[in-house]
């Protein structure tokens, strides 16, 4: 998905940036603990992290029962109908309240597990045949829906959820690029351009707790990871689909059932607006009186959750610091980053792999049509110092390719170093080897000759206009004219980035975080020819070489973990080599709860706080 | 005078439909977010932006759905509904707005209480020690922007984070109905910073004011006719000198009930400033209407009734 999160918390929290420097010291990798690890490439220290810093050791277990903790946000939810959320705090929410298919624990950014499903299907125990294009799945009996509805959960519950993916009353973000028209292995009868939800060719149901996929070619595993996004969370037809006929679907604003251990808290009929939903203003979850922990491998230690939304995050931060029973929920402050750092270490969490940001560049259109050019701003391009614009080493590591840390192909794409291409090793910008590549694309000087102007377009806030000059630096170093425009970030993707016939030549605060581990969902929907379309577009740089699809095509296809994550790896080194776009940099997310609090982060959603492993110190 | 109240009343209705359509104006012609694509989401197709675009009313003319807008307000009292949400403009409004009133009605009673009395005293002994001080104190106070008032007060007075833990910081903010002591205290330093700039203003505003009417002939008059200095100042200085603060104070109490964003974002206080710059945020566009509607009538409706107050004060003034 768009990294709106980052980008949302920084236009709020950019007034009050301080910019953390490398304060030197032993180096350490922000995926291991603070005893070590290697360096990241030369221009940036790392800042070693302090005991508990790293939420990577955290214990899922032997948490105390009850109390209420509280959470604290100045970002509002966008969805709660898990057809709908596609945003990182939604999917907290989401994740407490619904059970999808599959999941990933909250100590693993990368390692799947049955959720509602009773085991990962696999060739071995017959849920992966027909050569990768039929998956079977079969669920855990004796689950209950929460009050109104209170009936078992069915594998028919679960079709209908997914299908109603493709009502366009819904909105769902990912159907077309995992289920749909646009997924290298779509489901039966999905890419029919009348089909608009109901019942699907390619998911059957041949009893209550059996699923079965069919897909139009082979796609076993990316289906596996897709069914661990909250769409495949079970719904009951006969209580949503009347509410799905309004447009939008007033499921998920009106009301909401659960079937995880908690539910968000509602009257007789199932009612949350004004009840326990109150959009911009809070939200209660309270446990769900039909839950059964015996069939659940959460814990949910908490009796209840209450979430305030809005306020001045920069207070937050300090009330979070200073009280109890509190944690924040969206972006952490700089200031209060580096406050919690210096002064509560205990406190606060730095979660690796929590997306990436680039600088797209246009390769269809204008200057940047030329791969040497190209390869000329990969060159020139102080990636250093868009670490320190963004808040330091502590938030952010330079980037050096696209498939970034915690997802499946890091290592095998390069690691924290990278390809090793001449535009590459260099993050501090190497401008010597940006003139070299200038005269490969053929300017004798070393700088482009041309009078066009390159168009580049920027959100706003926060650090954006930081970032936005060290683009532009770098752009006039080989010659280019950058003409630089800041819009709103939200403008920025959806009237220009996002629509191909703008020709913008570059998009320096773009980013992305990824659906799942695989590295499917960080590089189809971004650099996927296919996937271009005419507004709302994600392949920003409009990459659609042959080569770079069919390799993408063959990588989809394959089953085999190792060689899959490895497939991939060599399409992020294509990527890297056709320098389609600039990695910046790799995010950290940092995460602040009260001292009586024990957190655990979800390492696959950006560290926020997973309530169902949750619990206070003193309850 | 009662033609004269009509004849504004009337007036108003058509600046607020000036208003409203300049809005629409302004939605579609400048740069902002494509509300379809938001709610279509990051991978949303292109059917699915057109569906969405068609179902919220947005793929036809503007001034067919300006047409459509103004007919649902005054036929059906309807300001539609969040493009985000689905949920009634009208009823978050209503959701909202008591926060607000109680924030701009407190407020406006603390900045009258400090500022009148500081403008006479000042204008009373002025060039004195106090009018010195009160001149300088209300300078710095119209100096600092709200924001950094907010957070400075938070850190030192809030129960939470302060370093006196005096009263209730941000965030603890409840409705009158829900527990009247509550409510007060957690408003007493939202009051205290959304007045301070206003009282700073005021008291500057009528002790210039009231200089000046001390000098005009009447007042020679009445203290050649024996009157005690208190009634001369209060029942003649003071009745004509306080018209320009009747002015500003209409013109405030209308744009604050409109929303005082920035003080209900820094102690998170749920009003109508908060609803407007979230549902700018989101290109909510029918929120975004809504508020804006509101505020030009509350601005509407303090400006006639200033002008009402004008009649009352100053006998000069007929209609």
């Amino acid at each position: 998905m768009r990294g709106s999160r980052s980008a949302i918390a920084a236009a709020i929290t950019g007034l009050l940036a301080v910019g953390l420097t490398a304060c030197g010291g032993s180096s350490s990798s922000s995926k291991s603990s603070a005893s070590g690890g290697s360096s990241t490439t030369s221009g940036v220290q790392s800042i070693p992290l302090k005991p508990g810093e790293n939420p990577s050791g955290q214990s899922l277990t032997g948490g105390k029962k009850g109390g209420t903790l509280t959470e604290l946000s100045n970002g509002d939810f966008e969805h709660l109908d898990p057809g709908s959320a596609y945003y990182a705090l939604d999917y907290q929410v989401v994740q407490a309240t619904d059970r999808p298919l599959f999941s990933y624990p909250p100590n693993s950014a990368s390692t799947i597990r049955p959720d509602l499903a009773t085991a990962i299907p696999t060739t071995a125990n017959g849920g992966i045949t027909d050569g990768g294009k039929t998956v079977t799945v079969h669920i855990t009996p004796g689950i209950h829906y929460s009050p109104p509805v209170n009936r078992e959960v069915t594998a028919q519950d679960v079709a209908f959820a997914l299908e109603r993916g493709a009502n366009p009353n819904v909105g769902n973000a990912y159907w077309p690029a995992y289920f749909g028209s646009a997924s290298p292995a779509p489901l039966e009868g999905s890419t029919a351009s009348s089909y608009k939800g109901g019942p699907l060719k390619g998911i059957q149901t041949p009893n209550k707790t059996t699923i079965v996929f069919h897909m139009t070619k082979p796609g076993a595993a990316t289906l596996i990871s897709a069914l661990s996004l909250p769409l495949s969370s079970p719904l009951p037809p006969e209580f949503v689909g009347p509410l799905d006929k309004h447009a939008p679907t007033t499921y998920g604003t009106n009301y909401l059932v659960a079937v995880g251990p908690y539910m968000i808290q509602a009257d007789k009929s199932g009612k949350v607006s004004g009840v326990g939903y109150n959009p911009g203003k809070n939200e209660t979850l309270v446990r769900n009186p039909n839950w059964n922990a015996k069939l659940d491998w959460r814990p949910a230690y908490l009796n209840e959750i209450k979430v305030n939304v809005g306020g001045d995050s920069t207070v937050i931060g300090q009330q979070v610091l200073k009280g109890s029973d509190q944690v924040q929920l969206d972006t952490v402050a700089q200031a209060v980053v580096k406050q919690a750092y210096q002064q509560y270490p205990a406190q606060i969490t730095f979660t690796p792999g929590s997306g990436m940001h680039y600088l797209t560049l246009d390769t269809q259109h204008g200057v940047f049509k030329n791969v040497n050019i190209r390869r000329a701003v990969y060159a020139a391009l102080d990636r250093a110092a868009i670490v320190k614009a963004r808040g330091g080493a502590l938030v952010a590591e330079p980037g050096t390719h696209f498939i970034y840390p915690g997802s499946i192909g890091y290592a095998q794409a390069g690691g924290a170093a990278g390809p090793s291409v001449a535009w590459n090793t260099n993050v501090n910008g190497n401008v010597a080897e940006a003139h070299k590549l200038m005269v490969a694309a053929g300017y004798h000087s070393g700088k482009y000759t041309g009078n066009d102007q390159t168009q580049v377009v920027y959100g706003q806030g926060g650090n954006g206009p930081a970032i936005a000059q060290i683009v532009a630096n770098a752009m006039t170093e080989i010659g280019l004219h950058p003409k630089v425009s800041g819009v709103d970030q939200s403008t920025m993707y959806s009237k220009y980035c996002g629509v191909p016939k703008q020709e913008i030549d570059s998009c320096p605060t773009a980013g992305w975080i990824r659906d799942f581990a695989d590295p499917l969902s960080i590089l189809l929907p971004t650099f996927y020819g296919p996937a271009i379309v005419p507004t709302n577009n994600s392949n920003w740089s409009q990459q659609n070489d042959p080569a770079i699809n069919s390799a993408m095509e063959k990588a989809a296809a394959i089953q085999n973990p190792a060689a899959h994550a490895q497939a991939w790896a060599n399409v992020d080194k294509m990527l890297v080599n056709d320098a389609v776009a600039v990695p910046e940099d790799f995010d950290n997310q940092p995460n602040i709860e009260s001292k009586d609090v024990a957190g655990v982060n979800m390492l696959w959603n950006e560290g926020t706080w997973d309530l169902a492993f949750t619990s206070l110190k003193n309850p | 005078m009662t033609t004269y109240i009509i004849r504004r009343i009337l007036w108003g209705i058509v600046l607020i439909i000036l208003v409203s359509a300049l809005t629409f104006l302004f939605f579609n012609v400048f740069p902002s977010a494509d509300p379809a694509v938001l709610r279509a989401g990051r991978n949303g197709s292109p059917q699915t932006i057109a569906y969405i675009r068609h179902e919220l009313g947005l793929d036809r003319p503007v001034y067919v759905q300006f047409w459509n807008y103004m007919k649902g307000i005054f036929l059906h009292f309807n300001f539609g509904y969040s493009f985000y949400s689905g949920a009634s403009v009208l009823d978050l409004i209503k959701d909202r707005l008591p926060a607000t009133i109680s924030l701009t009605v407190g407020a406006a009673i603390f900045w009258l209480l400090m500022g009148i009395p500081i403008g006479i005293l000042s204008a009373v002994k002025r060039g004195g020690f106090l009018d010195r001080t009160a001149m300088g104190g209300a300078l710095v106070f119209v100096s600092m922007p709200t924001f950094w008032l907010g957070l400075i007060v938070l850190f030192l007075f809030a129960d939470d984070i302060g370093q006196w833990h005096v009263f209730p910081g941000a965030n603890s903010y409840v409705g009158l109905t829900v527990s009247p002591v509550d409510w007060f205290t957690s408003l007493i330093l939202p009051w205290f910073v959304l007045a301070a700039t206003s009282a700073a203003i005021y008291s500057r505003v009528l002790r210039g004011s009231l200089i000046e009417t001390m000098g005009e002939d009447y007042i020679r008059t009445a203290r050649a006719k024996g009157l005690k200095e208190n009634r001369v100042v209060w029942r003649h200085g003071v009745r004509s000198a306080i018209t320009p603060v009747v002015t500003i104070f209409g013109l405030d109490v209308g744009a604050l009930l409109g929303g005082a964003v920035i003080t209900e974002t820094v102690f998170d206080i749920p009003g109508i400033g908060r609803l407007n710059y979230d549902a700018i945020i989101h290109s909510d566009f029918p929120i975004v209407q809504g508020t804006v509607i509101l505020a030009a009538l509350f601005i509407v409706v303090a400006n006639i009734i200033v002008d009402i107050a004008y009649a009352y004060l100053d006998p000069r003034v007929r209609y």
